[in-house]
């Protein structure tokens, strides 16, 4: 008895800080969702499932739906691409690999916001580098954040800046753990190097993919509120709102804490869903060493 | 029984020497946190048995969210700084001290000398609810010595929307290349000077007197008035004569003026210190004047625009008074006095103007007179003295988000003052 008891105690205070921290916040959102509740929370109206339904019924919600799975399917798409491209040249032996490494690696350190105010200043149509160097090589100007499609492309790109030493990081991980056994058969079979990276590499180091996959979606649906507000604010005209930020807007700027909260849970459910496809799709298909 | 008493007398004893704590949240960035401490240092030295703890917690959207989580959680600041659209939402919440009701319990007190364009903003149904602080409105600033390089009378700025735009017109300047490399004018993007244009000209932006005899129930702005703005915005941006901000980004509309890459700029009159270091620093001479209006059209007003202190409701009774007696200092001349002449923000008092005005402060500083002016010069009536309305932040989002897709050229004036209607009108009607 005692024995089985132990392990409980010592597990007590995370279950604690778990249950007041994740558990009841997420049973009060759920609950909320289904009020309409006053700006400082003190008078609530039942409305039953109406928050949901004015959501699916708002164009800009919506809207905030499509730009959510353009932005999240091209960062994802092009910085997995990306970083494996890059790990894969950081992997070779040539000298200086590790100061390319170390500034390969920078903007990790970096946090979402100050990554935005960088290429916030960077992208300034006025005074910023990129427009300067657009206006010497090529005679164009370009309102990089308030004019479509240019904020989308300009928050993508920041995002893909950001998200890509993480996924380097572990690329390169992978890449140096495959035994180089592997690597010298296939030399002297005679595959030529595009054969040797998509067909013997790239499924090697698949488990890391879909590990960073999963992240990345993870983090560009969930944590690219920092970057979107100081980038672009959602504008022009709610052009690069996606789901986050409209509940950011929603919660904490009209103070509609039951919309909100219903799309908190919406949110939640996406969530959920990529969990499950996580662990589902996760051990069958991807290939383990 | 006797070491209990004396142990009560002793705790009674340290308590009544013990300061009263009090949190004042305030959203003025940069130089003004010190300016604001200083002012605070002051009062504390004044009372000594008052702690007032200063926090600049962010903006006043920043301000409001976290007053309501603070709320919440039941540990609610005492003094909030909070903008003026709030005005509605806290008079509805039921968590704050009216003003009215210390400045009627205390006879030292007299709010008749408070300008009463300043007054009319924050007193709904005649009962004043916030203490008044810092208040501004719109100001058109221009570089005198770009006017000079132009051809342009540096004496004589644009008064009227043609006039505006021809002077815009002879501000461009282009390279070599044919790309543009200054132009005309600019102001952040952001729906305040929408509702001023409205009030400029005479016009309320929703219904039942601006939301003033009755509570505001739907928006007026889509008509001829609102088109004069939203035309010449369009017109201003289709010719390259203006460069357009990210949403509520006056840094970045100041930044273009003071480099100057445009000859003129729309910003708050709190600007005006500010832009004086500012434009001595590059060199060039700065003009202030009063807001051009559409041809044709009488001049209405100037809205007061900025905020007001909020005392919120507390448990213990010292705590609200600490609260008043800090809220009444900051109001006094002295105070009001130290933060014009940091900032710009008008003095609420008339004594405090009146002080300055004798002492010849104007006539060194002809920009502060020019803001004061364009403000006592205002019709008064319920189009100037500024809607309330309890989902105004929505409604600043519904136009603004429609002005940004006006210049991104997905629509025309006409049909985003259509947009911002409706989607104002909804926000309205699901206000609660």
């Amino acid at each position: 008895m005692r024995r089985k008891l132990l392990p409980y105690l010592l597990l007590m205070p995370t279950y604690v800080i778990i249950v007041l921290f994740i558990y009841l916040p997420a049973y009060d959102s759920f609950y909320s969702s289904f009020f309409k509740v006053s700006v400082f929370g003190n008078r609530r109206i039942f409305v039953g499932i109406q928050n949901y339904l004015s959501l699916f019924t708002d164009k800009d919600y919506l809207a905030s739906v499509r730009f959510t799975l353009i932005y999240t399917l091209s960062t994802v798409v092009i910085s997995i691409f990306l970083s494996f491209f890059i790990a894969l040249l950081l992997d070779q032996k040539v000298p200086g690999s590790r100061i390319y490494r170390t500034l390969v690696f920078a903007p990790y350190a970096v946090s979402h916001a100050v990554a935005g105010a960088l290429w916030g200043f960077l992208l300034n149509p006025v005074v910023g580098h990129v427009n300067y160097l657009t206006r010497i090589f090529f005679g164009i100007q370009t309102q990089w954040l308030t004019t479509r499609p240019f904020a989308a492309y300009s928050l993508i790109f920041a995002s893909i800046w950001k998200t890509l030493p993480f996924n380097i990081i572990f690329y390169l991980a992978a890449l140096q753990g495959i035994s180089s056994e592997v690597i010298e058969a296939s030399i002297i079979d005679g595959t030529n190097s595009w054969t040797r990276v998509w067909k013997i590499i790239f499924p090697l180091v698949s488990p890391i993919t879909f590990y960073l996959v999963i992240m990345s979606i993870i983090s560009s649906t969930f944590q690219s509120f920092a970057i979107i507000d100081v980038m672009t604010k959602g504008g022009p005209g709610g052009y690069t709102t996606n789901m986050i930020y409209k509940l950011f807007m929603d919660g904490f700027r009209f103070q509609k804490t039951g919309l909100a909260a219903a799309e908190n849970v919406i949110l939640f459910f996406v969530m959920i869903i990529i969990t499950v496809f996580y662990f589902v799709y996760g051990q069958k298909r991807v290939h383990y060493q | 029984m006797k070491k209990v008493l004396v142990f009560l007398v002793v705790i009674l004893t340290v308590l009544s020497f013990a300061k009263t704590k009090i949190q004042f949240w305030h959203a003025m960035g940069g130089w003004r946190i010190e300016v604001i401490q200083n002012m605070v240092n002051e009062f504390m030295k004044l009372n000594p048995d008052i702690e007032v703890e200063v926090q600049y917690v962010g903006s006043y959207e920043e301000i409001l969210a976290k007053t309501v989580s603070a709320v919440q959680a039941g540990t609610p600041p005492h003094v909030v700084q909070l903008n003026e659209i709030s005005t509605q939402k806290m008079v509805d919440s039921g968590v704050i001290v009216p003003v009215q009701d210390l400045v009627d319990k205390d006879p030292s007190f007299d709010v008749g000398l408070f300008l009463p364009q300043v007054l009319n903003y924050y007193k709904v149904g005649g009962k004043l609810y916030s203490m008044p602080w810092n208040s501004s409105t719109p100001l058109l600033y221009y570089n005198k010595n770009l006017f000079k390089e132009v051809g342009l009378d540096p004496n004589n700025p644009p008064r009227t929307y043609s006039e505006l735009i021809e002077a815009c017109r002879k501000l461009v300047k282009k390279d070599e290349k044919g790309n543009v490399i200054r132009t005309g004018i600019t102001w952040c993007l952001y729906s305040w000077f929408f509702e001023e244009y409205m009030a400029l000209q005479n016009q309320p932006l929703v219904d039942n007197n601006n939301g003033r005899t009755a509570k505001a129930t739907k928006v007026v702005f889509n008509n001829q008035a609102g088109l004069n703005f939203m035309n010449l915005w369009n017109t201003l941006r289709k010719e390259g004569l203006m460069i357009n901000t990210k949403r509520a980004d006056w840094t970045a509309a100041r930044q273009l003026f003071i480099s100057q890459t445009v000859g003129m700029l729309i910003s708050s009159t709190s600007d005006v210190a500010l832009l004086m270091t500012e434009s001595a620093k590059q060199g060039f001479e700065l003009g202030t004047a009063f807001l051009p209006v559409p041809d044709g059209t009488p001049r209405g007003g100037v809205i007061i625009g900025g905020g007001s202190l909020w005392i919120i409701k507390q448990k213990n009774q010292a705590e609200v008074d600490a609260a008043w007696k800090l809220v009444k200092y900051l109001a006094e001349p002295g105070p009001q006095i130290v933060w014009h002449q940091a900032t710009g923000y008008f003095p609420i008092r008339v004594d405090a103007i009146q002080k300055l005005q004798a002492e010849g402060y104007y006539k060194e500083n002809p920009h502060h007179l020019t803001a004061i002016l364009q403000l006592l010069t205002s019709v008064q009536n319920y189009n100037t003295n500024g809607a309330i309305i309890g989902a105004f932040p929505e409604v600043r989002d519904a136009i603004e988000t429609a002005v940004e897709k006006m210049i991104s050229g997905t629509l025309t004036p006409k049909q985003a003052l259509d947009e911002a209607e409706k989607n104002a009108n909804k926000a309205i009607k699901e206000y609660f």
